[in-house]
């Protein structure tokens, strides 16, 4: 419609005042991007004086549209309520539109205000288009030699009975492969989350995940090998809940409060160990308590994030935090810190981007396996875990020829990725495609269990267990969903 | 599957080129008067489609801001910027359209019975003060760029609007992995633009001629 209207200019008659210039050609010669201003004076910011129009009073509010959602769930989003006295240029007017929008329940939100029962009161009709609330959060396949095949995935209905609950979970099977010790694994989470307690800031989100798994462990040979001949592998279940308490301090900051309770049995080697290289056996840490034993666990969250495109970003931030302590009466008395920044500057009017994503972890004192950093979650070339469960025992790529046995679990790690973006094309979504980015990244990441940092028989340099990842793709917004086709990814399905 | 899902969505991809925003050529009339360069233009009458123009008498307000820079040719540093916002609301009572107008001439506030000439106010440029004289170098030649948004949405309000795509329902037991994770979804998943429409326009060279 758009690029239409542009061809049906206004044939303005032209009375020039200024010759122009002849024969200089129109357009090839200037500039291609938009010019750069020096900083402009924005409009003062927005206060009663810049307030006008006529002076309402909102006699009711009528929604229309919604089959699914309920009323009062429209109603509290709006950041005004019958019996509010204001200006028709009010910001909370303006701003109605986009509250309801970020509920996410709806295509399109459609306001108009009508005369009401005497002069100056109105009556502000809601009309909305609902959209389908379920969400594919994730799929799951691949493949590995650890485990020949897996498949799951993870749904979530938004807006349960039109409620403002949302309601989901996944599964996910992994074949086993020749592994001794190693079995069949599957997991399954089922999630339920109120973002709104009665319209108030305050939420409330819990999980109840079950897992049936086996971990493998290398008990000879080099960690290169690929092949399960040197492995062996001890079964173990998890089960156990964990329940969150979120406060919304602003539109674009969250923090909150979680409780984790967890009941694991894992039937371990009674004295694990492995042969290195060199001929030497040396005991090996599972991290597990043997047979039955339980986690609970306090942790909180801080959350911000303001990047206008959380999906193609090309500006703004987004950072968080996440302590999470072992509590009374658990077999493991631990604590976790996770820390994540990201930032985005725009170039080029806005058409590249370049990021810079840091991520880091540290695990103190006596953690869980499952609680502790894996390789996965910091070298973005290997399988990540799927609720859980880990699917691979490549060993990551060795690019920059550091220290070989890098350990699968640490305490300590993290990532430092460097990205460019540059824009494929941008659109209104009416080919049903918002936009798209090609990517180039390259990381730094590390992990290490700090007892190999001490006690080390090589200069501290030669120890750090460090290397890099590179990733490169195209990112996908479009209205069925988000894409990301990477090499990463790809990698990390079929090693 | 996956591979299949994205080549299908890469393949729809294509023709949504032909969506994104370009820059559009239009011929203004550029006049001196008193120390100002000023500038006539239509290119804006098609900033409002029927839709926009019913929101009109909504009687919520429809806001034009309307960015203007003056450059050399052959430069992308300006030497004058130009700022205009303009606001409509419908009075639903007195069947009025009350106006609010920041140009470079300072705030005026207006009062329109008819829509049309309601929409006039809003998109017509006539004699608009763009730039002293005394910046534009006198046979120098000049290009203008108008940038124009419709209803334009802060990038905050962007950010809260989609900020649900991020937020996820809470975690699992799986909370290491996820923290460091990425995400890929699939859903219907409606966007709103950064403004209802934008205008990108750029003036043909001109100059100014010599006493």
């Amino acid at each position: 419609m758009h690029r239409l209207l542009s061809l049906g200019l206004l044939a303005a008659t032209v009375r020039v005042a200024y010759a122009q210039p002849d024969p200089i050609p129109v357009g090839p010669e200037l500039p291609t991007e938009e010019p750069q201003p020096e900083p402009e004076p924005e409009p003062a910011a927005e206060g009663p004086s810049d307030e006008f129009g006529p002076l309402l009073l909102i006699e009711r509010i009528e929604i229309g549209g919604n089959t699914a959602t309920q009323d009062e769930i429209i109603e509290r989003a709006l950041p005004i309520t019958v019996g509010d006295v204001l200006r028709a240029s009010d910001k909370r007017l303006a701003d109605a539109r986009f509250k309801i929008l970020a509920l996410g329940y709806f295509r399109e939100v459609t306001l108009a205000m009508q005369k009401g029962s005497a002069r100056g009161k109105v009556i502000l009709r809601v009309d909305v288009v609902e959209r389908g609330t379920i969400v594919l959060n994730r799929l799951w396949f691949g493949t590995t030699t650890l485990s020949p095949y897996w498949f799951g995935a993870d749904l979530t209905e938004r807006n349960l009975f039109g409620l403002g609950v949302a309601i989901g979970g996944g599964i996910v099977y992994a074949s086993h492969g020749n592994v001794d010790g190693s079995r069949n694994q599957w997991a399954g989470e089922l999630r339920a989350a109120d973002a709104s307690l009665l319209g108030t800031r305050l939420g409330l989100n819990g999980a109840l995940t079950l897992v049936h798994g086996s971990e493998a462990y290398r008990v000879a040979g080099d960690d290169t090998d690929p092949g399960a001949g040197e492995l062996l592998a001890f079964p173990y279940r998890r089960f156990g809940g964990r329940t969150n308490l979120t406060y919304d301090v602003t539109a674009l900051t969250r923090l909150s409060a979680s409780m984790r309770i967890e009941a694991i049995k894992a039937d371990l080697p009674v004295a694990p160990t492995r042969m290195l290289p060199d001929g030497r056996i040396v005991a090996i840490d599972l991290h597990l308590e043997p047979d039955n034993s339980t986690v609970t666990t306090i942790g909180f969250t801080y959350d911000r994030d303001t990047r206008p495109d959380p999906i193609l970003p090309h500006s703004g931030y987004h950072i968080g935090f996440s302590a999470e302590l072992g509590a009374a009466f658990s077999d493991y008395q631990f604590a976790t810190l996770f820390g994540r920044y990201e930032h985005y500057w725009g170039l080029f009017d806005d058409k590249h981007a370049i990021a810079i994503k840091l991520a880091a972890g540290v695990v103190v004192g006596d953690a869980p396996r499952f609680d502790r950093i894996h390789v996965a979650d910091v070298d973005r070339m290997l399988t990540p875990r799927a609720l859980g469960l880990v699917l691979s025992a490549a060993e990551p790529l060795d690019i920059l020829g550091t220290r070989s046995d890098k350990p699968t679990y640490g305490d300590l790690g993290g990532s430092a990725t460097v990205e460019y973006a540059i824009q494929l094309w941008r659109g209104k979504g009416r080919n049903r495609v918002y936009g798209g980015d090609a990517f180039f990244g390259v990381g730094l990441w590390g992990l290490a269990e700090t007892a190999d940092l001490r006690a080390r028989d090589a200069s501290l340099g030669s120890s750090l267990p460090l290397d890099i990842y590179i990733d490169a793709g195209v990112r996908l917004d479009t209205d069925i969903g988000i894409f990301e086709l990477t090499v990463a990814n790809g990698l990390g399905r079929l090693r | 599957m996956r591979v299949w899902v994205i080549a299908l969505v890469m393949l729809l991809a294509v023709p949504a080129r032909a969506d994104d925003e370009q820059v559009e050529q239009h011929t203004m009339r550029f006049i001196e008067k008193g120390d100002h360069l000023t500038i006539s233009t239509g290119a804006l009458a098609k900033l409002f489609d029927s839709k926009a123009y019913r929101a009109l008498s909504s009687g919520f307000t429809s806001t034009v801001v309307i960015r203007i820079w003056i450059y050399p040719k052959d430069s992308s540093k300006p030497v004058a910027f130009v700022l205009v916002r303009r606001s409509v609301v419908y009075d639903v009572w007195d069947e009025a359209f009350d106006l609010q107008l920041d140009e470079p001439t300072g705030r005026k506030r207006v009062r329109e019975k008819r829509q049309a000439d309601a929409l006039k106010r809003l998109t017509s440029i006539e004699l608009l003060p763009v730039a002293l004289l005394a910046k534009i170098t006198v046979k120098q030649i000049y290009a203008l760029a108008m940038h124009v948004e419709l209803n334009p949405v802060s990038k905050e309000t962007l950010a809260e609007v989609r900020r649900w795509l991020s937020q996820g329902t809470g975690g699992g037991l799986d909370r290491g992995g996820a923290f460091f994770g990425s995400f890929v979804s699939v859903f219907v998943n409606p966007k709103i633009p950064a403004a209802d429409r934008v205008l990108k326009i750029r003036s043909q060279p001109f100059y100014r001629p010599g006493p």
